[in-house]
């Protein structure tokens, strides 16, 4: 009988002893080595950091624009229950810390940013000068753009990534901006990206003449004038530079808005601009950005907004426009006093009949008072047509210190900031800075 | 992992090859055929089981209590038991001499409190229930049958103490969440782990069918979980233990509960054939208020009349049309206050029927000394009370048990399933029968076709409710087989080793189709509702396989003191290779993805991992009165780190049954309080499968873009610190018989702590990432479950049973590492994870109340949000102005707070069965009260204008504005969840037997869901948008309502 006990013990122990202790990786993800460990993996990664930042209702794409748009009265909302771009609407203490809007466009400019530095670290274990460029540059132009959304909408914002990050006033948050954008653009001058990274990035950004527009951008609203009129004179305004889409990777405007009409909608189709702003009937950007309207009794389907960028899955939508530069150099000289300087290149915008995006106001030259004043509430002007649904308006708002909600009846904005997204105030305690009331 | 599971078999088959060998070991061995009758006071007993114990043999007795054994066993003395359900086991001494034939006659007692009925612990232990230190809680065929319908855990509801059944749709595959003692795990599945005669079940819920919608719904969990394979009438018992503390056996796996089925057997004899057939009709029980008034606001063109802004625009072009500022939120908005005439229909009328429904089943079983049967062949069909809804179901399973030696046993079991279900998307998008039905005005003739037959479109963005119905169609065909073989030893007395080898496998073809709606160029409908159609085909192969050997060892050490001892080792090891292709503007014709021009990507998912623990336990009994059990299991997971995934979880457990001492049994009071049983049990267990395969690395992940390779770094961080959660359970009850039995009460109370719960916490997005995975979370369960059976009369003709269930489950996430953690979904549900607060909660806007409770209106008798300052997550003091309106001074925003809770105070049931004779009628009462659900629909339906409120404004019951200022109050979403459901309901008839040899006639009607006492707003409290989420409960968005059902069945064995 003993035997039995013996045998059985055996089977038992062999069996215990044979167990499986494999370890299991997903075949379908990469890790960080994989990921950082070559050439193709960065690469793979570049593209990825840009699908983050514009594909999907999550993108900062989407966020910035519906956030923006709604903020400053560019777009309605269609159905109230889409609660959070509502609130938007509404503004003043509707916007909340909750808001999924302002959340995404929050974390998500802060993952691009610190995807973007996964790039920046690793890049130099690639040995081929023009492919490490490449990737440098693509890299610094995400994260310059995540940290300028940061400085466009909240006060403060970290400019470091890590635990308990420390927040930066947006104007320290603009010049780490202009700071790795102008280092991208020494490696680029020292060695153009390759022909082997432009074949594997994802077509559609113009390297160099991004970085120097972007310098251009958050330079003007830095407040150091000659730097974006150095930057934006060096902009070759016959290039386009854009973010691509497809069937696959769409339009994250027209694929969650402008498609059908439902969420968002341009207020009206005159910008929704009035009074001292109010835009000429003549102007042809009405019929750029808008859906035509249907002449009665016909009614349309078709969201009025579906126009420009906009107007299908795979438009293009600008990462800066050739009008924006010529609007920087007016706008930088009429600051510095140079009004001569600063009409010239605002009738570039007025009497421009097209350009590279086929946008063109195809108006007389600038005809009113010579003043600073009078110039800039021009260029005001045509930053609101010219520069419509990009983004830009809540901070050309401020910049122009145009009416806020709460002092006036003709308000133009409805927050002059942002509260911080309860993700960050919740678990970053320490740092994250008290909401401001408007 | 294939040459290591070979090699297991190549021993396995070397062990019985040398078994088999070693015969002439036992060759002096005598047959002794052992014959009697087992009889209690009023007669032969049928179907007690037989054994004489220490060795594998044993028997049935006939329908007279007849039996007759044949033992191949050496001269000595043995002891032979019989035991049957209701009975107290009854041992006797057997001695086996120079006589061949031996008569041997038992009688048996009642079994107070079914103390000797043997239950499973867990694969092949056993243990009677007088050994258990806690509750498990059996079910039996009979009361599976009787539920009115064919899916197992639906026929459960109501039967099981301490577990809420929930119906998540009424769809006939919608899915059915059962949850044991309350949420266990806000990273992993709170689902129990099934198994059945020992394989491990797979019960997950993968969306093959509606792919359309994955990106749409959020955190819910969409599709059938696959427990809707197993065919109930199959079983012979089901038996639940709820409690970690319980199962040794299943340690890493048993934080959850387990639910242990053992399906019919055969029974030396001639065969048993069975054959059942059942007809059912179901029907929508109840309609929502949909207005039929033929009035709306503004014009008929405006779209959301009730809450829609009217520009100066829309009022020149639509003359007549007047408007009236509504002063919301502290901003005024122009809604129009004039009506016109409009024509409305009610939808419901088109999208629902009476479906009809049957299930047969034929079994045959039967078998000799040596071997025993069953087969049995099923086949059932549903359809859905929504139009072109169904699922049908048909599978064979066998199951041979074999004699190879006299101490060596083997079984197989085999089975076969082909699921289909034809379904419709689930709520939560737009499309879905319901929600197309809710979330649009209903001002439009549906039926219409154009010259070509096509349906017309409706409100602008919205899916005609018969493009639903008509054109789109997704399935989902399973075909699963599940076997096992085992083999039990018992080559020494007292000791037996037994090993089950388990492989449940399934492949799920789900196809989606969206044709081309013809009436886009009208509706002009979003992306999200695929308006040049969309085609999905997917493949999801699921292999399973555990692997387990148990040992178990009995002596009696003195004559007082037996000891128990067991101890095994499982495997087990799970993949899922998930295969995806789909894409959009379909072909004319084609309904498949090889018809897709544009967007066509593809995707393949693996998911593998495995588990093993191995175990030892013993358990010292006292005179057969007093039982202490001590167990350890040490276990490992491939989806934890080598470093963290070792763990050591330990338990003991005690019973004692007091009335069994002398001084009770022979006492004067025995007769009114005859047996009690006191029982407690603490003991730790893991949760080895609480977390994703690969949550705990950082992952960048491929995606189609724009023909580049593309990696997307992961926003969720790695984490290889992250170990399995701990849970702790103290359990304790007592069992009682009072009044000769006919009273039978037990209460049990426990508490679990789990420790290490792993929270994917949020961070804050300056860290890089948006959440790890990570052991910053604790949760507690305390509750009791109290069982009564009751027998107020029990004569020979007639009986009067009454059985109560009442559990009560209080669940808090004490620590959860980030103050709040949201739950996507796409009802605007404000679903929250709060620490000090149950998992999970409604956190939003509350009404401005005034000091009685009343709501606090505005100046224009309208309802509105509170406004103040926050003092912490949920507690606000409110700020009011001067005139006593919320106030808008600075400092003053709108609050938060706790607006409801889906988690019931308590839930419970009442089954009353009468029997006269051969009719027997019984009911069933299921309740589910104090919680509450998240009406997403009724603001759909008012703000769309079709609701009741919405009705209300245009009669002027209710101001203008009514609901328009309602939208943005998230408390005004919240309605009482709580309803007592008439569960089941049945009448069964034995028909005089109509043929020799028959043993069972009879035919029953029964109803299911015949009523419901609540006080909902919408279809059904019952639901679930969340499907089988764990955290995502108690939200309606379009989800179908539970029919009311009424069956006819016929059950015949001969």
């Amino acid at each position: 009988m003993k035997k039995y006990l013996i045998y059985s013990s055996l089977i038992m122990t062999m069996l215990v002893a044979s167990s499986c202790k494999e370890e299991y990786t997903n075949p379908s993800s990469a890790n960080l080595e994989q990921a950082t460990g070559s050439v193709n993996g960065l690469i793979a990664v570049a593209n990825g950091i840009q699908f983050r930042y514009t594909v999907g209702r999550a993108s900062p794409i989407y966020a910035l624009i519906s956030a923006n748009g709604l903020t400053t009265k560019e777009l309605t909302v269609l159905n109230a229950g889409n609660t959070d771009e509502e609130f938007l609407r509404l503004g003043g203490s509707n916007v909340q810390g909750p808001n999924s809007v302002l959340s995404n466009l929050w974390n998500q400019s802060n993952l691009v940013k610190a995807n973007a530095e996964i790039i920046l670290k690793n890049a130099g274990n690639v040995q081929e000068l023009g492919t490490r460029s490449g990737l440098i540059a693509y890299a610094s132009i995400f994260k310059a753009l995540a940290l300028g959304n940061l400085a466009t909408c909240w006060e403060q914002a970290p400019i470091e990534v890590g635990e308990n990050a420390k927040f930066s006033p947006r104007a320290d948050v603009l010049k780490a901006a202009i700071a790795t954008l102008e280092s991208a653009a020494t490696t680029v001058s020292a060695n153009a990206p390759s022909a082997y990274f432009n074949s594997f990035v994802v077509t559609g950004i113009d390297i160099p003449n991004t970085i120097q527009a972007l310098i251009a951008r958050y330079a003007i609203m830095a407040g150091d004038n000659d730097k974006a009129l150095a930057a934006a004179a060096r902009v070759d305004l016959t290039r386009r530079s854009a973010f691509s889409f497809d069937d696959i990777s769409r339009n994250p405007i027209f694929d969650n808005t402008f498609g059908n009409r439902n969420v968002t909608e341009p207020v009206n189709r005159t910008f929704n601009l009035s009074g001292d702003l109010a835009v000429n009937a003549a102007d042809k950007r009405i019929a750029y950005y808008f859906q035509p309207a249907p002449v009665p009794p016909a009614t349309s389907t078709l969201n009025s907004g579906r126009a420009s960028f906009f107007n299908a899955n795979n438009a293009q939508i600008p990462v800066y426009l050739p009008g924006e530069m010529s609007l920087i150099l007016a706008e930088a000289n009429a600051r510095k006093g140079n009004i001569d300087a600063a009409i010239t290149e605002l009738n570039k915008v007025l009497t421009k009949r097209t350009d590279v995006w086929l946008i063109g106001a195809d108006l007389p030259a600038y005809a009113g008072e010579r003043t600073a004043v009078a110039v800039l509430t021009e260029i005001y002007r045509n930053r609101c047509i010219e520069l419509y649904l990009s983004g830009l308006k809540l901070e050309d708002s401020r910049r122009f210190s145009r009416p806020v909600a709460g002092t006036t009846a003709t308000a133009e904005r409805t927050r002059n900031f942002y509260p911080y997204p309860l993700s960050e105030r919740d678990n970053n305690k320490a740092n994250t800075p008290a909401d401001p009331a408007i | 992992m294939m040459k290591i599971f070979k090699n297991k078999l190549r021993f396995l088959a070397g062990v019985v090859v040398m078994l088999t060998f070693s015969l002439n070991v036992l060759a002096q061995n005598t047959v002794y055929v052992i014959k009697g009758k087992v009889s209690d006071a009023t007669g032969g007993v049928p179907g007690a089981t037989i054994k004489i114990d220490g060795t594998s043999f044993g028997t049935i007795t006939n329908a007279e209590g007849d039996y007759s054994l044949n033992a191949n066993l050496a001269a000595g003395s043995y002891k032979i038991t019989a035991s049957s359900i209701g009975y107290a086991n009854v041992s006797q001494a057997l001695v086996l001499g120079n006589q061949s034939n031996i008569t041997q006659n038992i009688t048996v007692k009642d079994d107070v409190m079914n103390l000797d009925e043997v239950v499973v612990t867990g694969s092949t232990l056993k243990t009677s229930r007088r050994e258990l230190g806690n509750a498990i809680s059996s079910v039996s065929a009979e009361q599976l049958q009787k539920a009115g319908t064919n899916n197992l855990l639906g026929a459960l509801q109501g039967k099981v103490p301490g577990a809420q059944i929930t119906q998540n749709s009424g769809d006939p595959a919608g899915g059915i969440t059962i949850r044991l003692r309350g949420v266990k795990s806000l990273q992993g599945a709170s689902d129990p782990l099934y198994v059945i005669d020992g394989v491990i079940l797979n019960n997950n819920s993968t969306n093959v069918a509606q792919t359309a919608l994955s990106n749409q719904v959020g955190s819910a969990v969409i599709g059938t979980n696959r427990l809707a394979d197993i065919n109930p009438n199959d079983i012979e018992t089901i038996n639940i233990i709820n409690g970690a503390a319980a199962a040794a056996q299943y340690g890493s796996r048993a934080a959850n509960g387990v639910v242990l089925i053992t399906t019919k057997r055969g029974k030396s004899g001639v065969p048993k054939v069975t054959f059942s057939t059942s007809v059912s009709s179901s029907e929508l029980r109840k309609k929502v208020f949909i207005s039929t008034l033929g009035k709306q606001f503004g014009f008929p063109a405006l779209r959301l009349h009730t809450i829609g802004a009217i520009s100066s625009a829309q009022i020149a072009a639509n003359p007549g049309t007047t408007v009236t500022g509504i002063v919301r939120d502290g901003t005024t908005t122009n809604l129009a206050n004039n009506l016109v005439d409009v024509t409305r229909y009610d939808y419901q009328d088109n999208i629902f029927r009476t479906a009809l429904g049957s299930d047969n089943a034929l079994s045959i079983s039967g078998g000799t000394d040596r071997t025993q049967y069953y087969a049995s062949l099923s086949y059932a069909k549903n359809e859905g009370i929504v139009k072109n809804v169904d699922f049908q179901r048909y599978g064979l399973r066998a199951r041979i048990d074999q004699r190879l030696l006299s101490w060596a046993k083997l079984s197989i079991g085999l089975s076969y399933v082909n699921s289909i279900s034809n379904e419709k998307a689930n709520g939560n998008v737009f499309y879905s029968p319901i929600n197309s039905i809710n979330i649009g005005n209903n001002i439009y003739d549906i039926t219409q076709r154009d010259a070509d037959g096509n349906l017309k479109a409706v409100e602008p963005t919205r899916v005609n409710p018969l493009t639903t119905i008509e054109d789109m169609k997704f399935s989902n065909n399973v075909n699963r087989t599940t076997n096992d073989i085992q083999l039990n030893l018992t080559p020494l007395k007292g000791l037996s080793i037994d090993w089950i080898l388990g492989i449940d496998t399934y492949s799920a073809l789900g196809r989606g189709l969206i044709p081309v709606y013809p009436y886009q160029a009208v509706a002009g409908l979003p992306a999200e509702r695929y308006p040049s159609g969309y085609s999905s085909n997917v493949n999801n192969v699921v292999t399973q396989y555990n692997s387990d050997i148990n040992i178990a060892y009995e002596k009696n050490l003195t004559e007082d003191i037996k000891m128990s001892l067991s101890g095994g080792y499982n495997y087990q090891f799970n993949r899922s290779d998930f295969s995806r292709a789909n894409g959009e503007l379909l072909a004319p014709g084609i309904e498949t993805v090889s018809g897709a021009a544009t967007a066509v990507t593809t995707g393949y998912g693996i998911d593998r991992y495995n588990l093993g623990g191995t175990f030892g336990q013993a358990t010292f009994g006292f005179k057969n009165l007093a039982f202490i059990t001590g167990a350890i299991r040490r276990d490992r997971s491939s989806k934890f780190s080598p470093t963290e995934t070792n763990q050591t979880y330990p338990k003991v457990s005690a019973s004692f049954v007091p009335s069994d001492l002398g001084f009770w049994k022979n006492g004067k009071f025995n007769d009114a309080f005859g047996g009690l049983k006191l029982r407690f049990s603490w003991g730790q267990a893991g949760n080895l499968a609480g977390i994703g395969s690969f949550d705990r690395f950082y992952q960048f992940n491929p995606t189609p873009y724009l023909g580049r390779i593309t990696l997307v770094p992961g926003a969720t961080f790695a984490n290889p610190n992250v170990k399995p959660e701990r849970m702790t359970e103290t359990e304790g009850g007592a069992d009682f018989s009072i009044m000769k039995n006919r009273i039978n009460l037990t209460v049990t109370a426990y508490q679990q702590v789990i420790k290490d719960l792993v929270v994917n916490r949020v961070l804050a997005s300056s860290t890089g990432g948006n959440s790890i995975v990570n052991n910053v979370g604790e949760m507690t369960n305390k509750g009791v479950e109290i069982g009564l059976n009751f027998t107020p009369i029990k004569t020979k003709d007639f009986s009067w049973d009454l059985s109560v269930l009442y559990n009560r489950n209080r669940n808090k996430i004490t620590k959860l590492g980030s103050p709040t953690v949201a739950i996507a979904n796409s009802a605007g549900a404000p679903i929250f994870l709060i620490e000090g607060q149950p998992a999970s909660v409604f956190y939003g806007f509350p009404y401005a109340k005034n000091p009685d409770g009343s709501y606090l209106l505005t100046p224009q008798n309208l309802p509105q949000r509170e406004r103040g300052t926050q003092t912490n997550i949920t507690d606000f003091t409110i700020l009011r102005d001067d005139k006593g309106q919320p106030s808008f001074a600075a400092g003053s925003a709108f609050v938060r707070t706790i607006i409801g809770d889906a988690n019931p105070d308590w839930t419970g049931s009442l089954i009353n069965t009468l029997t006269y004779k051969k009719a027997s009628f019984r009911f069933m009462l299921d309740a589910v009260q104090g919680n509450q659900v998240f009406n997403a629909d009724k603001r759909t339906r008012n703000n769309v204008g079709i609701g009741d409120i919405a009705q209300k404004e245009m009669t002027g019951e209710l101001p203008r504005g009514y609901v328009f200022s309602l939208a943005n109050v998230e408390e005004y979403r919240v309605d009482n969840g709580s309803f007592v459901k008439l569960r089941e309901i049945g009448l069964t008839y034995q028909l005089p037997n109509i043929m020799k040899g028959m043993s069972n006639f009879s035919v029953s009607l029964s109803g299911r869901n015949l009523f419901s006492w609540d006080k909902y707003n919408g279809y059904d409290p019952e639901t679930n948008a969340g499907g089988n989420s764990d955290l995502l409960r108690g939200v309606d968005f379009g989800n179908v309502p539970i029919p009311r059902s009424y069956q006819l069945q016929l059950t015949a064995s001969f």
